[in-house]
């Protein structure tokens, strides 16, 4: 949810007259919603940023982001970053990947995510 | 020679995990926000004298509220349902552990990864950026797109313009 909540709000501030630029991981939420400009980092979900304890990757992310600010030629403008997390990518098979869940845990899944609805519901009820 | 990439090696397609993963739940399929008209903005200025407005998805740190990790599990208790903001003079404790980041691949060690202040101070004092906004901003992330649309979005831009913002990075987790 986050790519699509920062995706509308990208698009509000940039129509209030604002430019914006969003750098984030997950390039089909992203696109599909329709920004801007975004820096694409292929990278697990919590990296949008650079990688953990490397600061020239998290320096590099950040300068290609302003430089897809100065120069995006027009909105849906999508610059993918040159930054691998590892060499064989198979982390991107594993996300909610429904191949490599038994049915037990799916049904923790499922009594997880009833247990998280429940939740927000009486926090939002108290607003 | 340069070697071809593997079959899988391509963005992940979040949109058809999450829609195949809910419906083997048993719950209905989502509808993404989805637009044809993208609105544009160009630069009225160069960066290098330009104020930057920094907005994040993560939350400040509550320890009465559980395990917000490194690592932890997702918990829904630590999120927040308004938009918030605070200094970007000093380094705020943000964890994220109220979102679906990848708890497989990433432990959520090190906020540089998620809430770039560090580099955009780095990149003030070098003369890249002209400034940062006094504030940084927090955006709720919400599943109700009308709520992000007509309160959340609406306060973010609000606060953008009180801190004369010439231009947002916004990070989400």
């Amino acid at each position: 949810m986050c790519h699509q909540t920062v995706g509308l709000v990208a698009r509000h501030i940039e129509a209030g007259g604002i430019p914006t630029v969003i750098m984030g991981a997950a390039k089909d939420i992203v696109e599909h919603c329709g920004v801007p400009r975004f820096l694409f980092s292929d990278v697990p979900l919590g990296n949008s940023a650079g990688k953990p304890f490397d600061v020239e990757s998290q320096r590099a992310t950040l300068e290609l982001a302003l430089r897809v600010l100065e120069t995006a030629p027009g909105p849906r403008t999508t610059v993918q970053s040159p930054l691998r997390w590892n060499d064989d990518a198979l982390w991107k098979t594993d996300y909610n990947n429904l191949d490599n869940m038994t049915p037990e845990d799916l049904a923790e899944r499922r009594k997880e995510f009833e247990a998280v609805k429940a939740t927000i519901a009486t926090k939002t009820d108290r607003k | 020679m340069t070697a071809a990439a593997a079959e899988h090696d391509t963005p992940i397609p979040y949109m058809q995990r999450t829609r195949d993963y809910y419906l083997k739940l048993g719950f209905g399929a989502y509808r993404w926000a989805h637009y044809a008209d993208v609105p544009f903005t160009p630069l009225t200025r160069p960066l290098a004298q330009s104020r930057l407005a920094l907005i994040t998805t993560a939350a400040p740190y509550q320890p009465s509220l559980g395990d917000q990790g490194p690592g932890a599990k997702y918990n829904a208790a630590a999120k927040f349902y308004t938009v918030y903001s605070d200094s970007t003079a000093s380094t705020p404790d943000l964890r994220i552990s109220h979102v679906g980041y990848d708890r497989k691949h990433t432990k959520a060690e090190d906020p540089n990864t998620w809430f770039p202040l560090a580099a955009l101070h780095e990149a003030v004092n070098a003369g890249r950026l002209g400034a940062l906004a006094p504030r940084f901003y927090g955006s709720p992330t919400n599943r109700s797109q009308r709520v992000t649309l007509e309160r959340d979005a609406p306060a973010l831009l609000q606060l953008c313009r009180e801190d004369g913002a010439d231009v947002a990075l916004i990070v989400p987790t």
